[in-house]
């Protein structure tokens, strides 16, 4: 009796896991609205904390008015591989800075965003204190949800 | 099947994984791994750039755990669960030890349960082992400094403890669920390489499935995905969506990898 109870259990599984696996057809939650919300808040948070690093006066999220726009190389806006992303942001002096970064996007929703060009410096950067940090921005990894 | 029976087949269990080399080696592993590792960070110059969190290895001894966890999720980790739990039946048809066994005051339910429990138990404390070492090795060898967390926010060393923590009791589910499909292996298969093996393997094979992009659904039934969904709980704010579908699908695989060992142990023929 218990023994056919289990056998049913792991019947209605596999079936609960086909089923699953046939609903596969949704698309790839990879979007560029998606990659594009989630590196302008985190580059916006790293410009912050370069910015309390360096020993530079402190900036607020809000005043970067970072704005991100990506696309895909390679065909459609949608799905993991390389991306670009040109962030249009507010420097500390409100002057409009415009700056590229290549990303490589993971299924999973995690990216590695280089910057292009070395408008951001260099791998390391001197704090006004002398010490030597490191580039925040110059490159970065940021995750973003694929459930929602 | 009564408590008692139970932990006495646990007891068993226990003193018969605490002989084997190949036990003390693994926990000795787990163990020093992450200080190998750790004093190999501060010796050279390089970082490992290519794994989340690896240019902040000498930044924040947080970074540490979780450059060990990327790493052990993908590819230890399912050895770590399926070297017991591969072994923790075939052994049994190995040694002929069933009717031996199985002849004495416990139910074959008990001897189940036992054994399940010991292999869960083991893969459970490599895992705490690992994970205490790499907090211990990232916090000795760098400090306490702030975390960048995947958002680029600042996570203070308290919160950021709490996320480290949350992140590897995240993967106890997944790993779990390797254990029950290494178990079912074990008992159908009757041969402990082939069910240590058959779930590294299949492992493997859905990491590279997970690189190929496509429908997000069946990312979600690989297992392996469950190994990473941590990355979300290093997020500020933190999200929870796929450390809930990982739990979800490795207690699917948990459930059915149980239900064919169970069942197969229950219907064969061990008298005869």
């Amino acid at each position: 009796m218990r023994v056919r109870g289990v056998d049913r259990l792991a019947r209605h599984c596999l079936v609960a896991v086909c089923l699953c696996g046939l609903c596969g057809c949704v698309s790839t939650p990879i979007t560029a609205d998606r990659i594009e919300h989630a590196i302008e808040a985190t580059f916006a948070n790293l410009v912050r904390v370069q910015v309390a690093r360096l020993n530079l006066r402190p900036m607020a999220v809000f005043d970067l008015d970072a704005v991100a726009s990506c696309r895909r190389p390679a065909g459609s806006d949608v799905g993991a591989g390389d991306w670009t992303c040109r962030i249009r942001w507010r420097g500390p002096d409100r002057q409009r800075l415009f700056d590229t970064f290549d990303l490589v996007v993971a299924t999973d929703g995690c990216y590695t965003a280089t910057a292009e060009g070395d408008q951001l410096g260099r791998p390391t950067l001197k704090a006004t204190d002398g010490r030597e940090v490191r580039n925040l921005l110059y490159a970065f990894e940021g995750c973003f949800d694929t459930v929602r | 099947m009564t408590l008692r029976g139970v932990t006495a087949v646990i007891g068993v269990e226990r003193a018969k994984l605490s002989a084997q080399i190949k036990v003390r080696l693994v926990l000795a592993a787990c163990f020093a791994g992450p200080f190998v590792f750790a004093a190999a960070m501060r010796v050279q110059s390089s970082t490992p750039d290519d794994t989340l969190f690896g240019r902040a290895v000498n930044e924040s001894g947080f970074a540490l755990p979780l450059v060990v966890l990327g790493f052990t999720a993908f590819w230890a980790l399912p050895v770590v669960a399926s070297i017991v739990a591969g072994d923790v039946f075939a052994a049994e048809d190995r040694h002929g030890t069933w009717k031996l066994l199985l002849t004495r005051s416990r139910t074959r339910s008990e001897v189940f349960a036992g054994k399940v429990a010991a292999a869960l138990a083991f893969s459970s404390i490599a895992l705490l082992v690992t994970a205490a070492s790499s907090v211990a090795a990232g916090l000795i060898f760098v400090g306490f400094e702030p975390l960048v967390s995947l958002s680029g926010a600042l996570l203070q060393p308290s919160q950021a403890m709490t996320r480290v923590v949350l992140a590897w009791a995240s993967v106890l589910p997944p790993l779990s669920g390797i254990s029950a499909v290494a178990m079912a292996l074990s008992v159908v298969t009757r041969n402990s390489a082939a069910a240590i093996g058959l779930p590294v393997v299949a492992a493997l094979t859905m990491q590279l499935c997970a690189l190929i992009d496509g429908p997000a659904l069946t990312h979600r039934l690989l297992i392996t995905s469950a190994f990473g969904a941590w990355h979300g709980l290093l997020a500020e704010p933190a999200y929870y969506g796929p450390v809930r579908q990982g739990t979800l699908i490795s207690g699917i695989y948990f459930a059915v990898g149980l239900a064919i060992a169970y069942r197969a142990l229950d219907r064969r023929d061990i008298a005869g």
